[in-house]
């Protein structure tokens, strides 16, 4: 079953095309790796996904609804999640706080927030599981603003966990993580994913996390899609190794 | 319409014109580059003014006019770039209303220091005799210093083209301001930037007071006048453009004109109707465009930690309630006077707090609460002395009625941000300020209104309770205020208010979560409104009579001050602000004149040293003892922020 379908999207900046036909189809479950050398438009492919920017023309389908060109606040509550590349947090709040705001919202949606005030003890509850989840809750009451770079991210990963999503996108999640880090990162987001049925549309520089856990790539070079496909049918392609020569892909 | 009217009107129109470019494009300069909006602007006209009129006791002739409207502008700069050194400069890291609020408590020095040195009353500098005549043109008589306004003041434009577009200087300088961290990045000097475009800004508004000098009188406090005009000029042309301060002076000055001759009696209110108009339709002004917002990763977040601790500690619900206990007494050992005192903090403190839930919580700067506070007033004035209304309804009525306008002011106003959704309160709380300050046959005009009956509250059928005494009326303010804060309190404390809090902190993420951030802002926009109403209808009964000054944007400061004092990220912050603000000027004004210099130096000690407000400071220092004492009980999740 086909989760997110994405339709010839076009997007330019003044004479700058940022994305030009841009196509793309994910099974629910799926785990989906977006690359492209720097510059490729993934993360305007990205915020095109997730209502930031409006696509000059094209369709962005969800769970078999049009979300083209809709608010963030109104796609997120269709059920995408979404992190960023640069970390996204709510810095003078405490970790708690910062996943307990995503729960209000999630749980408030159709809601009055004001009949939230007696659940509180249950969303606490909740809260601390998916910090568990994480591997933050034993910093539950520290200030988000002082976490290291690492859990930062996790923290955002939490935030966007809350919201229950069925498609998460990840914008670089492992970047500027230590390589201990970010192995466990990966490892946490498979589990998600198996545990969960959470499909996962990522983009990553790290060749080694793109080739162990996604099921298919997507590669993306100035703005089109070059490649479509499993890993072993990516590292096979002539376009993609001539686009990637030099880095790791060529093993 | 003959012609020599016509040239006598369009000269008017041009001098006003002139005047406001000259002042206005320091403004947007400075805010171009240094991204602060200046409020003491118009102070540093003011001293420009003045310099004038003192140097030219001294210097007379031509020869020593020209000399004096050289070297008055030059002081003023001097004077900026003392203050841009030694102030300015600590706080560029911290947030924008923490630079606004330092400004303004410039404004409030200078204006009680030159009241000092100069005297309280107004001057005016006699014009030169060389500049004195008129001319006749098209049949118009027009006076020679006009032509000379006029005339001065496009060469000025002239120049600052040829400064900012031809010198390198100039280039460094629109580098900057288009892109400050590329220009960082490239290796700019920029402390020594700031301090010349600062001092550069102040030359402009110096030059603005020393040639308004002989045709405008000067006295302490003008420049809060001229700067309101300004901040209109060029949040209409977009701020931080220098075209758009011409186009914003040319607009403004042409209304002002037209205004006096077809509808003297809103000419005020029209200026601030077009800014509204064009903000409306043109959220960042003619010329401008949308601000950048700040990423994360540029705020300094280790100093915003220290701000606020988030380990939480909740307050045994006896220490909450105890105050409340001990201000029932107080009546019992306290005479009239502090009795009054007490009811005066209360309704301020309601207005501060249910404010801070825009500013504290939100990151909202609204500078129109007044508005409300004044919507809230009159409906209960106007209710109850020509509609007959008895005090409870009428009481009842004016959170209804000030959150009514808060809907309509908060929908144009939540589509902007920062500094520009300050600027969009404000105007709107002077267009209503004007409205209510003209209409003599409906709010009584600059009269107010005199002599509010305060009827006895009927209860279930009874004889009623009267509250025209003071000890009563005590009673009364304190029970609506402690109802109200208790409800803004709960408000705090929920989901809701927690939602706020994540937009204050990150609007993007918020949106991220689900969050219709717009909405959940006009809410509290809502809000805070009613509840600033509510306070305002408290302050008609216990008064008896209000006046359209209760509106003026000087009103809308206070919360403003309040909080800051209090502390920000507190909830009984603002409260305490309150008590300390209205303690300060009544007993200041007591024994001393100098009540604004005495707050703006407390406000400016605070801004740069206790950022955190007395509050702040004192959950800090608690935190730190108790924490070591292990005397905090650890935070359970069923209560969600600090009190």
């Amino acid at each position: 079953m086909v989760i997110l379908e994405v339709d010839n999207v076009v997007k330019s900046f003044g004479g700058l095309r940022a994305l030009q036909d841009v196509s793309l189809s994910v099974a629910k479950g799926e785990i989906r790796a977006v690359i492209g050398p720097n510059g490729a438009g993934k993360s305007t492919f990205f915020n095109v996904m997730t209502g930031l920017l409006s696509p000059d023309s094209g369709n962005v389908v969800f769970n078999g609804e049009r979300i083209t060109g809709m608010p963030p606040h109104r796609i997120i509550r269709k059920g995408i999640g979404r992190s960023f590349q640069i970390t996204n947090i709510f810095p003078r709040m405490s970790v708690f706080e910062n996943v307990q705001v995503a729960l209000f919202s999630h749980h408030g949606k159709n809601r009055n927030p004001l009949s939230l005030a007696r659940k509180f003890r249950e969303i606490g509850e909740e809260a601390l599981s998916i910090l568990e989840q994480v591997g933050l809750a034993d910093k539950y009451d520290a200030s988000a603003s002082i976490l290291s770079h690492g859990d930062q991210k996790r923290l955002e990963i939490a935030i966007s966990l809350a919201s229950r999503p069925a498609l998460l996108l990840l914008d670089e999640p492992t970047a500027g993580m230590s390589r201990f880090e970010s192995r466990e990162t990966v490892a946490l987001l498979q589990k998600i994913s198996r545990e969960q049925g959470l499909t996962l549309v990522f983009t990553e520089h790290d060749m080694d996390i793109v080739f162990g856990i996604s099921e298919r790539i997507t590669v993306l070079q100035q703005g089109a899609v070059i490649a479509d496909g499993t890993p072993a049918e990516i590292k096979a392609n002539p376009q993609v190794r001539k686009a990637y020569l030099g880095e790791e892909i060529t093993e | 319409m003959d012609l020599s009217f016509l040239t006598v009107q369009v000269l008017s129109a041009l001098r006003q014109a002139a005047f406001l470019f000259l002042i206005s494009s320091g403004l947007t300069l400075v805010f171009g580059v240094l991204n602060i909006l200046n409020f003491a602007h118009g102070a540093l006209y003011m001293l420009g003014a003045y310099f004038i009129y003192w140097l030219t006791l001294y210097l007379v002739g031509p020869g020593g006019f020209l000399l004096a409207l050289l070297a008055a502008p030059l002081g003023v700069a001097l004077i900026a770039a003392v203050l841009e050194m030694g102030l300015l400069r600590r706080i560029y890291i911290q947030e924008e209303i923490y630079q606004l609020l330092l400004t303004y408590a410039l404004v409030l020095i200078i204006d009680d220091l030159a009241k000092i040195v100069f005297g309280p009353e107004f001057k005016s500098v006699p014009k030169p005799d060389f500049v004195s005549g008129s001319v006749t043109l098209f049949g118009g008589t027009v006076p020679v210093y006009t032509l000379l306004v006029v005339v001065l003041a496009p060469a000025v434009a002239a120049l600052l083209w040829y400064l900012l577009y031809k010198t390198k200087t100039g280039k460094v300088v629109r580098a900057t301001s288009s892109d400050r961290e590329m220009a960082d990045a490239l290796g700019i000097n920029m402390s020594a930037l700031f301090t010349l475009v600062f001092a550069f800004g102040a030359i402009l508004a110096g030059l603005g007071g020393a040639l308004a000098g002989p045709v405008r009188t000067v006295f302490p406090g003008v420049g809060t006048e001229v700067i309101i005009e300004c901040f209109v000029v060029v949040v209409i042309g977009g701020l931080g453009n220098l075209w758009g301060a011409l186009i914003g002076s040319i607009l403004i000055g042409a209304l002002e004109t037209i205004g006096i001759i077809v509808f003297p009696e809103f000419e005020m209110a029209l200026i601030y109707l077009l800014m509204v108009a064009v903000l409306v339709v043109r959220p960042w002004g003619l010329f401008g465009r949308p601000l950048k917002i700040k990423a994360l990763s540029e705020k300094n977040l280790e100093m915003e930690a220290q701000e606020i601790s988030p380990v939480h500690f909740s307050v045994h619900p006896a220490v909450r309630w105890a105050p409340l206990l001990l201000l029932l007494l107080v009546p019992l050992v306290a005479g009239r006077f502090y009795q009054y005192l007490l009811t005066q903090i209360f309704v301020a403190s309601l207005m501060a707090i249910a404010f801070n839930l825009l500013l504290g919580m939100t990151g909202l700067l609204s500078f129109g609460q007044a508005a409300f506070f004044g919507v809230g007033a009159y409906a209960v004035g106007l209710l109850v002395t020509k509609a007959g209304f008895g005090t409870l309804p009428a009481l009842l009525l004016s959170p209804a009625v000030a959150a009514a306008a808060a809907a309509v002011i908060g929908f144009f106003c939540v589509r902007l941000s920062g500094v520009h959704f300050a600027m969009l309160t404000l105007a709107f709380g002077q267009l209503i300020y004007a409205v209510v300050f003209k209409w003599y046959g409906f709010t009584g005009g600059d009269n107010g209104i005199q002599g509010i009956p305060v009827k006895p509250i009927a209860v279930a059928g009874l004889a009623g309770i009267d509250i025209g005494s003071t000890k009563e009326m005590y009673y009364f303010v304190l029970v609506v205020v402690g109802l109200s804060v208790e409800i803004l309190r709960r408000i705090r404390s929920s989901p809701f208010g927690a939602t706020l809090k994540s937009i204050r902190e990150n609007g993007q993420r918020a949106s991220y979560l689900g969050v219709n951030v717009k909405l959940y802002q006009w809410t509290a926009f809502v809000v805070a409104g009613a509840f600033t109403g509510l306070a305002g209808g408290l302050y008609a009964l216990m008064e008896k009579s209000i006046s359209p000054e209760i509106i003026h944007w000087t009103k809308s400061a206070e919360p403003v001050l309040m909080t800051i004092i209090g502390g920000i990220y507190t909830f009984v912050g603002p409260a305490v602000g309150a008590v300390v603000y209205i303690i300060l000027n009544s007993y200041l004004v007591a024994w001393t004149e100098k009540w604004a210099l005495v707050l703006g130096l407390v406000l400016l000690t605070l801004v740069l040293l206790l950022p955190g407000g007395v509050v702040g400071f004192v959950n800090e220092k608690a935190r730190q003892i108790f924490g070591k004492l292990r005397c905090i009980r650890r935070w359970s999740f069923s209560k969600s922020t600090t009190s």
